[in-house]
């Protein structure tokens, strides 16, 4: 039987530094209903005590060498960071096994990271973007797992005890989890790293784990949702849920954000920004995730000219399904999805993350280079029925002065009676 | 250069894309009354067109050739970069250089380039932690052009005309002024791109006197109390002034300082305010290094009321190391975390760039990691003795945010 942890290395010349990634498949999505934000308080406290180290004793042997360690929810699984030189890396690197098999899980510190997420969640509260972007969510994947901020929710959080916690802990080893490395590595680290302290406990892969689909979410009843805040701009965020990483369709909507959303070529800044001058921000958010992502437009806009950016961001959803694309614009798309490529190759940290993510979703190793080819082969039509196939619906969430939302929704009903 | 303008490369063989980037001395600092905002405003109207490329022709052919662009103007310097494959680098330098060197300014452009820039400052006006950190800097730094927004202000935005920026272009956008930095795999090969240039082009005026007259940059010490509309969490934050960039060794100094304060669980005010007197969210200290002055600040973030608790254990703190040296152990953590920090930001040709050009852009022609030489002359005792005494408390600006209706 082989060993739950896929290990991949990449050596890499870097300034004797590297980078250590591992993956873990139990993220945010996996939230009970009433326990959202259970997994992000989770690896909050796997940096705060594990195998030999009381919480103390780790910071100090981490910053004590300089590096940086840290665990990140991300909604489909947890991700443990490891940064550190090369004279460093094999001091540091069993802290990524003990942390997932043997986190100290101390009540104080549960009560501690409670406390400070707690705290970080009511303070999220001053920023429009977050609060638009926490409304998106729930308009379209209501309560199921990508429903809420990885962070969660306050009055679950609130009923949140380490009993809740010590479960979703015994079960971090038993998944299929990915660690890879990347720079400057200690030699044979690939052979050596499971014969380490922290990792030698890890479990065989067991049959019966089967991470099942889980309930993403599927869309609430309403389809716009206003976030009244006093403040100068509204944001607006539309779009819907799509298709996962890797999906037949995924290649033609990751055009279609370089298209919309990457570069100062793109649609949004050209229509908004330079033609208009109604908006600063504008972009097209489309994650990499496991289940169906969002793939929302997002403009933040001064009262007086909300009206218009709403019209403008409407148009310009409609477009993808009324019209194709130019030659050009699709030439100019291909461009920008084989520079974005190589911007994301450019740290260990990056090479390192990617991997995992790749390996997690159980994609190829040679997906991106994969990908570069198949562009090739995307046509305007492909790209129109794609998105008729998945732009039908989408949903609209605002956070703003109340009377500038008044107006907007008037515009939306108008649209949607 | 002849004009005086200076060009520095960093060979990074195995990067995946190279980096161009032109960095002048044209920040906020330099602007002079009625210009207040204008750097920044002309960041953007850079990128709407020159006499021979049009709005959005540059946007698109870096684009198209799979690159990116990017700027941004700080207090002291502007910098313009583009990310290219690096068998494109010599065309994305010559689209660059036009666009940066002979910007169109066009009326209709400028007007509509002026309200985006007008939204930008809405938008930071609407996150309650960037207003409160303008008014720290606002109280401390009085008249310097450190205490003003980069953005400008409203007023004063809307009163521009073409022309002035015009001029202010032709003031500050000289060889003298200027640094191109490249890095990535192989950037000797743009050599002949580079003296070909529209760079050699620009006026040299070497001889003439810098019409750029800085301020010194007093600190206002003092403490204030605001009330911010829109706020969830109280804030602190106290600002102290530094020596300015060029004083390597006493940057560094200050660097390790707030390193040993304020970074990492075992930093002295994160393990006694959050880890075990769990007073704050969080608290941070930063110091950015700048030219007429550098900047030391710390952030906390807590609920409203642990405030006169926490003043008080952040003074004990800051008293505490002001009296006795820190530890050999916290000093080698303190060593570590300050050089490593410098390692991890050598590996992208983006970040590379950057610190090349504002060492050369300033006259400070070294190594990238010789900043770290100075390190190892900061003592414990040293540190005691000439750096903490000047982050007491009472020699700070000191803003206490509260939450609620702005009176």
């Amino acid at each position: 039987m082989s060993s739950a942890l896929d290990i991949l290395v990449e050596p890499l010349a870097s300034p004797g530094v590297m980078a250590a990634k591992l993956w873990l498949p139990f993220g945010s999505a996996c939230d009970a209903r009433d326990q959202r934000g259970a997994h992000d308080l989770l690896a909050s406290l796997l940096s705060r005590g594990c195998g030999p180290y009381n919480p103390k004793e780790l910071a100090d042997v981490v910053e004590g060498c300089g590096a940086g360690l840290r665990c990140d929810a991300q909604e489909d699984g947890l991700l443990l960071s490891l940064r550190s030189t090369l004279e460093d890396a094999e001091q540091l690197l069993p802290l990524l096994g003990w942390m997932v098999l043997e986190p100290h899980l101390a009540p104080d510190q549960v009560a501690l990271e409670k406390n400070l997420t707690l705290q970080m969640l009511q303070r999220q509260r001053e920023d429009p973007f977050h609060m638009a972007a926490v409304a998106w969510r729930g308009l379209a994947f209501n309560d199921g797992g990508y429903g809420h901020d990885p962070m969660g929710v306050e009055q679950d959080l609130q009923n949140i005890e380490r009993q809740q916690i010590l479960p979703l802990a015994q079960q971090l080893p038993s998944g299929r989890s990915v660690l890879s490395l990347a720079g400057c590595l200690p030699a044979d680290i690939e052979h050596r790293i499971r014969a380490m302290d922290g990792f030698r406990g890890w479990p065989q892969a067991s049959a019966e784990w089967n991470a099942g689909r889980l309930n993403y979410g599927t869309p609430a009843g309403e389809r716009i949702h206003l976030e009244s805040m006093d403040t100068e701009q509204v944001v607006l965020m539309l779009g819907q849920a799509t298709v996962p990483h890797g999906h037949p369709d995924d290649l033609v909507l990751r055009l279609l954000q370089c298209h919309l959303g990457v570069g100062m070529s793109s649609l949004l800044f050209r229509r908004l920004r330079e033609e208009h001058g109604v908006a600063y921000e504008v972009a097209v958010h489309y994650p990499q995730l496991m289940g169906p992502a969002p793939f929302v437009l997002l403009a933040a806009t001064g009262m007086e000219r909300a009206e218009l950016s709403l019209q403008l961001l409407l148009q310009s959803w409609d477009e993808l399904c009324q019209t194709t694309l130019s030659q050009a614009d699709l030439t100019l798309a291909r461009a920008k999805f084989i520079g974005q490529l190589a911007q994301a190759r450019q740290t260990c940290s990056q090479r390192a993350e990617r991997r995992v993510q790749l390996r997690a979703m159980g994609l190829r190793d040679d997906h991106d280079q994969s990908c570069m080819e198949a562009i090739a082969s995307i046509t305007v039509d492909r790209i129109q029925e794609t998105c008729q196939r998945w732009f039908q619906k989408p949903q609209l969430s605002l956070c703003g002065p109340p009377e500038s939302l008044e107006t907007l929704e008037r515009v939306w009903a108008k649209r949607h009676p | 250069m002849p004009n005086g303008t200076r060009c520095v490369a960093a060979a990074m063989p195995d990067a995946p894309l190279t980096c161009l980037d032109f960095w002048c001395q044209a920040g906020s600092s330099s602007e002079q009354p009625g210009e207040e905002g204008i750097a920044h405003f002309l960041e953007h109207m850079v990128f709407k067109g020159s006499h021979r490329l049009a709005a959005g022709a540059f946007d698109e052919a870096i684009e198209a050739l799979g690159g990116s662009s990017n700027a941004a103007t700080g207090f002291d310097d502007v910098h313009f970069h583009v990310l290219i494959p690096p068998d494109r680098a010599a065309e994305a330098l010559d689209l660059l250089l036009e666009l940066v060197l002979q910007p169109a300014l066009d009326p209709q452009g400028f007007s509509t380039e002026r309200d985006v820039v007008l939204e930008e400052i809405a938008q930071y006006a609407d996150q309650p932690t960037e207003q409160v950190l303008q008014s720290i800097l606002s109280l401390g730094c009085g008249d310097h052009a450190y205490g003003r927004p980069i953005l400008g202000r409203v007023a004063t935005l809307n009163a521009m005309e073409p022309s002035l920026m015009r001029r202010f272009h032709q003031r500050r956008y000289l060889g003298p002024n200027c640094t191109l930095a490249l890095a990535g795999p192989a950037p000797e090969t743009l050599k002949p791109a580079i003296a070909a240039s529209a760079l050699a082009d620009l006026p040299g005026d070497r001889n003439k006197p810098s019409s750029h007259q800085p301020l010194p940059l007093m600190l206002h010490a003092g403490r204030h109390t605001q009330r911010v509309d829109r706020l969830e969490s109280a804030r602190i934050l106290m600002l102290w002034t530094t020596a300015p960039a060029h004083n390597q060794d006493a940057v560094m100094g200050a660097d390790l300082a707030t390193t040993l304060l304020g970074e990492g669980r075992r930093s002295r005010l994160v393990e006694r305010l959050r880890e075990e007197l769990q007073l704050v969210e969080s608290i941070s200290m930063d110091l950015t290094a700048l030219e007429e002055g550098s900047l030391i600040t710390l952030e906390v973030i807590c609920p409203e009321d642990a405030l006169p608790a926490v003043e008080q254990e952040i003074n004990a703190v800051l008293h505490q190391v002001a009296d006795e040296a820190v530890s050999e152990q916290e000093l080698r953590r303190g060593y570590q975390l300050v050089s490593n920090s410098l390692r991890y930001s050598l590996e992208s040709v983006g970040h590379v760039t950057g610190l090349c050009a504002s060492h050369v852009l300033w006259n400070r022609n070294q190594d990238l990691l010789s900043p770290l030489n100075h390190l190892s002359q900061w003592s414990a005792e040293r540190l005691q003795t000439e750096l903490f005494p000047a982050l007491l408390p009472e020699k700070a600006c000191v803003l206490i945010a509260r939450p609620g209706a702005n009176q």
